[in-house]
């Protein structure tokens, strides 16, 4: 009897092996040539990573094996141009790239089209050319999440929040999401008011003047809604100089939200300086392209909006900063 | 009686134009808004302005002799770049690091200098592609990312003598002294001589080549220093330092009165309020909370109305040849 149990299960570890190898070899290869402007921080070795998890995890449920072909442009369009005929002629399947210059790409694009193989841009569209996708970051909805987590905040705080508003550069599409966001859920919770808006061209030096005049120009404000933290040594500089510099919880505690939580920002938030940031998310990012690819691999809309397929960003506070999974400013910062 | 009285006005006004533009704004601001007119701000405008000011003072002693220099904010940001690596990465001292950062720019400087007195380029051509290759390989070092300053570090941004801030009182120090230099010198004096006429300054002997060579040094120097306080007050050296310093720096000294063709001004009658008027356009907005969008169309207008009052006082305006010819 013993023995037939033991033929029996030998036999099912055996069927389900074969099946493993039979499905293994079942997947269909698929070549993504992906063409990186630069690969000079932190940010593309994130991206490369994640994609490459995601392409594995996806790519098995879908059928795919996926196998990635990465060039560098070393910040150079005519480089990229290049790089990317090289995919054509390599015969990739699918190209992505981050363009350095939004207005050469469609060059590259078009030369993709005509090769009959799909282009993809990533992070950074196409201002010359239509691509057959587009996956970016959905600036609009990050600042929509971190004003509606902050207006929570302060509910719960018991505060009327009074705030300065850092812009960022306003020819910059993604501040003035940012900014439209913001505003319009102070005007759709009430809970708290915009009382000075500072214009900071994304330049440090300005984030650090502009909120000096504003505290000083407006003594009243309680809370800091900063457009992005990549420059938040300057934000913590002026608060500093200001006598604002505190954790939450203590009574000279500034409200601040942020949208990005980047690597400057890391550590301030878990020190409670920062309330609430929404991250904008390199991994979600690619989980994304990842879909996308796919997609389009299978001849399948991807079911894209007007501006393209753009991921979300995840909120994030002083309480989730450490254990949010794959947060790639803190976990690949240098 | 009275026309006499208001072309008196009028030829006051010419002399003193930027002077009464900038007096309309300050008294505008002052009167419209709760918080401009106190000590406080006063205090955060001159501080915000000493970087730019300094780097100023620099590019004034070239522009007097008749040159530009369009380099000098991609010398703050790579002199300071290379100081902040070297303070992370080998734990230099601050005071090292910030001699290693005043070198730097003492040597890109004289790049600076090589390139227009050895080898007879063009100084806007040179110092722009210095410009655009030393803010490339200031971001190629780091990443385009923020270096920080080492906490310890951080608080001397903040620090004060007293009530007046640090940084504003080394602005005050360091203008004074270029300002001498430029006024009380031998080395001044044949600076504003090449300003006037670099050909006659050559056949007069003066030692043009040496002097023009000294201006851009002492360029690339200031602009470090600017750099060394922009990072300080800070805390980082961000891949924005000294963007766009050239030109601010280019309008503030020109609207101070110094000539754009060389051999007129002083650096600090003209440095310091040719900054100031910037630096406080940008503190009243905000203080008037106005639209965003208004800063740079205010800025323009208050450029145009202090170059025109300057081009007004150089007898080079419409009105001052039309009051000439009535004459």
């Amino acid at each position: 009897m013993k023995r037939y149990i033991s033929g029996a299960i030998l036999g099912m570890v055996m069927a389900v092996g074969v099946q493993g190898a039979a499905n293994a070899e079942d997947l269909k290869p698929l070549t993504v040539g992906f063409s990186l402007d630069t690969k000079e921080s932190s940010l593309e070795t994130a991206w490369v990573d994640f994609l490459k998890s995601e392409g594995e995890s996806q790519g098995k449920t879908a059928g795919f094996k996926i196998e990635w072909v990465i060039n560098v442009a070393n910040a150079d369009p005519a480089r990229q141009a290049a790089n990317i005929d090289d995919l054509i002629t390599r015969g990739v399947d699918i190209i992505m790239a981050r363009a350095f210059d939004s207005g050469a790409i469609g060059t590259s694009i078009k030369a993709a089209q005509n090769a009959g193989i799909p282009f993809v841009t990533f992070d950074r569209g196409s201002t010359s050319g239509k691509p057959t996708a587009h996956v970016g970051g959905d600036s609009y909805d990050q600042a929509k999440q971190t004003a509606e987590a902050f207006a929570a905040i302060l509910k719960k705080a018991g505060i009327q929040g009074k705030c300065i508003e850092l812009q960022g550069m306003l020819t910059d599409i993604n501040a003035v999401n940012r900014s439209k966001a913001w505003n319009e859920v102070a005007k759709e919770t009430g809970q708290y008011t915009t009382i000075v808006q500072v214009p900071t061209n994304w330049n440090p030096e300005l984030f650090l003047s502009g909120l000096t005049n504003a505290l000083n120009a407006h003594p009243e404000a309680n809370c800091v809604f900063a457009a992005s933290d990549f420059a938040f040594p300057s934000i913590q500089a002026a608060l500093e100089k200001a006598g604002r510099w505190a954790p939450t919880g203590q009574p000279k505690h500034m409200w601040l939200a942020t949208c990005d939580l980047l690597t400057a920002a890391v550590k301030p938030m878990e020190e409670g300086y920062i309330d609430v940031s929404t991250t904008w998310d390199a991994y979600l990012q690619a989980k994304e392209a990842v879909r996308v690819l796919i997609a389009v691999a299978k001849h399948e809309d991807p079911g894209c909006g007007p501006d393209g397929c753009l991921a979300k960003g995840r909120v994030v506070t002083p309480a989730t900063v450490k254990t949010i999974p794959n947060l790639w400013s803190r976990d690949y910062s240098k | 009686m009275s026309g006499l009285r208001l072309r008196a006005i009028a030829e006051f006004l010419m002399r003193r134009g930027f002077l009464v533009v900038f007096i309309i704004v300050f008294l505008f601001f002052s009167v419209v808004t709760r918080h401009f007119f106190e000590l406080d701000n006063l205090l955060n405008i001159l501080s915000a302005m000493a970087p730019l000011a300094i780097a100023a003072a620099g590019l004034a002693l070239v522009v007097m002799s008749g040159r530009l220099d369009i380099s000098i904010g991609s010398i703050a940001f790579l002199s300071c770049a290379i100081g902040a690596l070297l303070m992370r990465a080998n734990g230099l001292s601050p005071v090292l690091a910030a001699l290693i950062v005043v070198g730097c720019g003492a040597l890109l400087g004289a790049i600076n200098a090589f390139i227009v007195v050895v080898l007879r380029v063009n100084s806007l051509i040179a110092t722009l592609s210095t410009m655009i290759a030393y803010r490339g390989i200031a971001l190629q070092l780091t990443d385009a990312l923020l270096v920080q300053l080492p906490p310890d570090v951080r608080f001397i941004g903040n620090a004060r003598i007293g009530p007046i801030p640090v940084d504003i009182l080394l602005m005050f120090l360091v203008v004074i002294l270029v300002h001498l230099l430029q006024s009380r010198t031998v080395f001044g004096r044949r600076i504003m001589a090449m300003g006037n006429d670099i050909s006659v300054a050559r056949r007069l002997g003066l030692p043009v080549d040496l002097t023009g060579f000294n201006t851009f040094v002492l360029s690339g120097v200031l602009a470090s220093l600017g750099g060394i306080l922009t990072t300080i007050q800070n805390g980082a050296v961000s891949p924005f330092l000294g963007s766009g310093w050239e030109f601010t720096a280019l309008a503030a000294i020109v609207v101070g009165g110094i000539s754009l063709l060389g051999g007129r001004g002083t650096i600090f009658f003209s440095v310091l309020p040719g900054v100031f008027i910037f630096e406080m356009i940008r503190n009243g907005l905000t203080n008037l909370s106005a639209n965003p969008y208004s800063y740079r169309l205010v800025s323009g207008v208050v450029i145009f109305a202090a170059m025109y009052a300057d081009a007004l006082k150089s007898g080079q305006g419409l009105r001052s040849r039309i009051l000439r010819s009535r004459t």
